[in-house]
């Protein structure tokens, strides 16, 4: 994301995963997207409050990548649809 | 001398002349030519016309030859895979995703450029849903132009200010990152009134 100083890269995963629910969706840092636009995005299709999309854009900038959400695998790809309709770098996959 | 968006009640207001407004309004068109989905033909076959109306991705693909051969890698990153590391996967979902989210894409900006060409006078004044609209539409056109412009890494992103002060005025990269820039301080004065 871009206006921000750089940071050190990690690829930890910040969001703590449920064992029940296998899949995840992520969000990727990319240099177009703004850091406000990010934040609205979460707040506006996840219904987030505006402290947690701020907590998640800074991982997804900071580490470069942040868990958004988790659950089936269906809805995990809903959920990378709709991100990448917003023109996130989304992806899902499997929770390891 | 454009003046950034700002929230009015339930109405977004910015200020952008003929100039301005024609220049967000091509690039926008421009996005939207880029990404709009191929045509459904229709073969005059009731059943095939049915089939294809359905969405059912297998006829798509082998009638689209666009989902063939190497993708523009502006294309890749407005629709990425959307898994990382497992390829059958991410080609699957692109099967079943892509021609829907081209639409709704399209969609998007269509909204958008008629907002602004709406606009009467300097004035652009946008309901919600437009000014929705808008903001994600702007995010493709940026994702656009900077890909073309080989923005990949935040440092990228950060030099790229820096090249727009000491650029050669007829290069037309200058031009490029110049509307770049532009549509970069429309989106987050939009952005900043929608979550205000």
């Amino acid at each position: 994301m871009s206006i921000a100083p750089v940071e050190q890269q990690s690829l930890e995963l910040a969001e703590e995963t449920d064992l029940d629910q296998p899949w995840i969706t992520l969000v990727w840092n990319d240099p177009v997207n703004l850091m406000s636009y990010v934040t609205y995005v979460f707040q506006s299709y996840f219904g987030y409050s505006r402290e947690k999309s701020e907590r998640l854009m800074l991982d997804v900038h900071q580490k470069g990548r942040a868990v958004v959400s988790t659950g089936s695998r269906e809805k995990m790809e809903h959920d990378t649809e709709a991100l990448q309709a917003y023109g996130l770098w989304a992806t899902f996959q499997k929770d390891e | 001398m454009a003046k950034a968006f700002k929230r009015k009640g339930d109405r977004f207001v910015a200020r952008l002349d003929s100039l301005e407004r024609e220049v967000v309004a091509g690039l926008l068109e421009q996005t939207r030519d880029f990404l709009a989905p191929a045509p459904r033909a229709e073969t005059g076959d009731p059943f095939d016309d049915l089939v294809a109306s359905m969405e059912m991705p297998s006829f798509q693909e082998a009638t689209d030859p666009r989902l063939e051969g190497p993708r523009d890698p502006a294309l890749e990153r407005l629709l990425p895979p959307a898994h990382r590391e497992d390829e059958a996967v991410a080609a699957e979902f692109r099967r079943l995703t892509e021609q829907g989210l081209r639409e709704r894409k399209t969609a998007t900006l269509t909204t958008a450029v008629d907002a602004l060409r709406d606009a009467d006078g300097d004035k652009v004044v946008l309901s919600a849903a437009q000014a929705q609209a808008l903001v994600v539409a702007l995010t493709d056109v940026r994702l656009l132009l900077g890909e073309r412009l080989g923005l990949r890494t935040d440092d990228d992103a950060e030099e790229l200010a820096q090249r727009l002060d000491d650029a050669d005025q007829d290069d037309p990269a200058t031009l490029l990152a110049a509307y770049y820039d532009f549509m970069t301080w429309l989106q987050e004065s939009l952005t900043q009134s929608l979550m205000s």
